[in-house]
């Protein structure tokens, strides 16, 4: 019983329409992805063997879509995670009905995506802090199976299910 | 989310960033056979080694090279360093869009197979290894950062609940990466799935995950390789549209309703016993 009220109570302070990203700082996004990029176009140059000044015009597009996103997902007045925005926008643009998409694609291809994704993964690595190896440690082998089950289940689960329906 | 300011002066955190990653791209893709199948190992895996390799939280010696609290600057970081490789993604997924809307249903109805985690690990969690409430926090969604809200929302992160989401989260942090990619890239030389419904499967976790995932996918299957990275990226986005959605009006209360059947099972088999101990 308690129980209960207490969901209930809990569940209107969940309300979606609530926007937790107006509190998105532009600014200091906007810096912080120019660093990111920087990294990026140099990770792409190792990565691909494209120079940073070829690839520019493609990271500029990239740059832009994600600002878009950003400011998006800050001023509407409900909420959708800003890489749902960033999502919508770069879909949208390449999409082959949009007049520009063939011209944006020509720079685009330039940017390999997995080269994208090592400076993100190097940044995760450093981030780990002790309160997550300490959870790590606690819990230990019991919640490593169980995450490993998780991972499987839904990825498996999503897979029958995808090939079912194909 | 902590604050940016003073990323600009934290030269010494990006530039370890910039080695990494060169370091790391150099290495290049690399192939390893096993078995039935083989798997992937992507430049991504090795940026991440050298980045905990690097961290003072684990290696003391590091400490030399970067504080504890210039590499937790790291943390906030991350959100946005994932955002241009989301846009690059969305530009995959746009000039396939009519390849897309072709799996339309199957696109759509794979989303319900998040809850295939409740099917396999709940059970396990409950009956095997005995968990109390953290296993519904623990299972009841594969532990991104929407899930994480919706249980600190519910239940407070301090909980049982919260701590299952957290340990799950933290493991997923770890290791997710490399086991979505492998457990594709298995898959994917075993035949057992047809090779697009694997990729919309890469799609259920984060935008590492995804990546990493689709990425070694696209390096097992190469003429695929448009295909797989735009049905990935489609799913993943369609995850983050609808994914917290699906974990508060069917997975959190399906969890709920599990863990009561699950769990009163347990006591009454171990009452089962002892009577029967008894007798």
């Amino acid at each position: 019983m308690s129980n209960a009220t207490r969901s209930n109570a809990t569940l209107t302070n969940a309300n979606p329409n609530r926007n937790p990203n107006a509190a998105i700082n532009l600014a200091d996004h906007a810096l912080v992805l120019v660093i990111v990029c920087l990294i990026a176009l140099i990770s792409n140059w190792t990565g691909t063997g494209t120079g940073p000044i070829t690839a520019l015009p493609g990271m500029l597009i990239i740059y832009g879509m994600v600002f878009a996103g950003l400011v998006l997902a800050k001023l509407m007045p409900f909420y959708l995670p800003s890489v749902a925005w960033i999502s919508l926008i770069s879909v949208g643009m390449t999409m082959p009905a949009f007049p520009a998409s063939e011209w944006l694609l020509g720079y685009l291809k330039e940017i390999s995506f997995l080269s994208l994704v090592s400076p993100v993964l190097a940044y995760a690595g450093l981030a780990i802090s002790k309160l997550e190896i300490e959870t790590f440690k606690r819990s230990g082998v019991k919640i490593l199976l169980i995450a490993l089950l998780v991972f499987t289940g839904t990825f498996v689960g999503s897979a029958f299910i995808a090939d079912l329906m194909l | 989310m902590n604050s940016l300011s003073g990323q600009l002066t934290n030269w010494r955190l990006h530039l370890l960033v910039v080695l990494i990653s060169v370091l790391a791209e150099l290495i290049g893709i690399i192939k390893i056979p096993l078995g039935i199948g083989s798997i992937v190992l992507l430049p991504l895996f090795y940026a991440f080694i050298m980045g905990l390799l690097v961290n003072p939280n684990i290696i003391k010696k590091a400490k030399a090279l970067i504080s504890n609290e210039k590499a937790a600057m790291a943390t906030p970081v991350i959100l946005i360093s994932v955002l241009p490789f989301i846009a690059k993604f969305g530009t995959l997924i746009g000039p396939a869009f009519e390849k897309i809307l072709a799996v339309g249903p199957a696109m759509i109805l794979q989303e319900l197979g998040n809850l295939g985690t409740l099917l396999i690990a709940m059970p396990v969690a409950i009956l095997l290894l005995r968990m109390g409430r953290e296993s519904i926090g623990a299972c009841f969604s594969i532990a991104r950062e929407p899930n994480i809200a919706l249980i600190s929302d519910r239940y407070g992160l301090k909980n049982p609940e919260g701590i299952g989401v957290m340990g799950v989260y933290v493991m997923g942090t770890m290791f997710g990466t490399l086991f979505f990619a492998l457990l594709a890239s298995f898959l994917a030389t075993t035949g057992l799935f047809d090779i697009r419904a694997l990729a919309m499967a890469c799609g259920v976790g984060s935008g590492s995950m995804t990546a990493a995932c689709s990425g070694a996918l696209a390096s097992s299957v190469p003429a695929m390789k448009d295909e797989i990275l735009a049905l990935a990226g489609a799913s993943n986005l369609l995850t983050n549209a609808t994914g917290l959605y699906l974990g508060l009006f069917v997975a959190l209360p399906l969890a709920e309703k599990l863990y009561v059947l699950l769990s009163k099972e347990t006591t009454t088999a171990a009452l089962q016993q002892r009577s029967s101990g008894n007798v």
